[in-house]
């Protein structure tokens, strides 16, 4: 029930082609499955997915 | 021990009430009755908290669960909880307008000119979107609901000194012997050399003037007691609910329940009475 948006989606056709943001410089990166994890401005190897465009919904209790 | 058959006549006095503390003398009944006030005050009498967050956007340095946790700790003005009916009802623009003493906010938060409850700190270019959900709750589900910080009972202490025994010590010895108190509860009367009694309820039954009077060789020179019928009451408020709404509201739901269980007896017995033939009885 909590926080589990953004699995389960169904498959598209054609290449996947997901959008990631660097972890250096901020820059948007579309990549498809097999491509080289690596920034196209700035060449870091750390990239970071999108959050959930659905709302999210939580308890505000603990 | 036998238990005293006494007949509740229960009194209260108020001593002193304010926005956010209240503080009475409960006599004439027993610890069953203060305890169960008590712990209804703490757990039973309901409040609004929020309950349910919606996030859209949070791009903060506080994640969404931390947010949501601390939204539902923020104490709301609850005085409307008494006309819900439900758990969840929605605000009405109009009833908000003709009374706003009623309307659902934060505590000490009334208009954007007040500062309010620190929840985040944003930096430029940082976004936050969220829908948050109130509802009626009770400290029982969860502590957010709780309508007091504290709400404690102090026993009415019995003292009495043993004045024969106390005329064998010296001036010097009877000051000594009250400085032991660490809340001054006895004092040395100057001009008729007997040690007083300054106000009961200061002691806090740390034991340390029976410590002292055993240490000089003494013991006996006091007897304290906790009186059983008398209590004292401290209610502190959050803001959520004035105090004395809070301790009516507790007297109501205890009220209720004794209601019901009257009910329930009553009916139980019906059943039994019913079912239940008395034996023929035997020549």
């Amino acid at each position: 029930m909590q926080g589990t948006a953004g699995y389960g989606a169904p498959a598209p056709t054609g290449p996947v082609q997901v959008a990631y943001i660097c972890g250096d410089c901020g820059a948007e990166n579309t990549l498809k499955p097999g491509d080289v994890i690596r920034c196209r401005e700035c060449g870091y190897r750390i990239l970071y997915k999108k959050r959930t465009k659905r709302v999210v919904q939580y308890e505000a209790r603990w | 021990m036998a238990t005293k058959t006494t007949k509740r006549e229960p009194q209260v006095e108020l001593r002193k009430l304010t926005d956010d503390y209240c503080e009475f003398v409960l006599k004439g009944t027993d610890v069953s009755m203060a305890n169960a006030l008590r712990r209804i005050i703490l757990v039973e009498v309901p409040t609004i908290a929020i309950e349910l967050v919606e996030f859209e956007a949070n791009t903060t340095v506080l994640n969404d669960e931390f947010l949501a946790h601390r939204l539902g700790l923020i104490p709301l003005v609850s005085t409307r909880v008494h006309d819900m009916k439900s758990i969840y009802e929605a605000q009405v623009g109009a009833w908000v307008a003709r009374r706003r003493r009623h309307y659902i906010h934060p505590v000490g938060y009334h208009d954007r000119e007040d500062k309010g409850i620190l929840l985040v700190k944003m930096r430029r270019n940082q976004e936050l979107k969220l829908r948050a959900v109130a509802r009626k709750g009770t400290g029982k589900d969860h502590a957010k609901w709780m309508p007091v910080a504290t709400c404690v009972y102090q026993f009415m202490p019995e003292i009495t000194i043993n004045h024969a025994l106390m005329d064998t010590l010296t001036d010097d010895q009877k000051e000594e012997w009250c400085a032991a108190d660490p809340r001054k509860t006895f004092r040395l009367n100057k001009l008729t050399h007997r040690v007083e009694v300054t106000n009961p309820e200061l002691y806090q039954y740390d034991g340390e003037v029976l410590a002292k009077a055993e240490e000089m060789g003494k013991p006996g020179l006091v007897a304290i007691k906790q009186k059983q019928d008398t209590f004292i009451f401290r209610v502190e408020g959050t803001g959520v609910l004035p105090p004395q709404d809070i301790v009516l509201t507790a007297c109501e739901v205890l009220a209720s329940k004794i209601r019901n269980l009257d009910a329930a007896l009553a009916e139980e017995a019906r059943r039994f009475d019913g079912r239940e033939e008395p034996a023929p009885m035997q020549a």
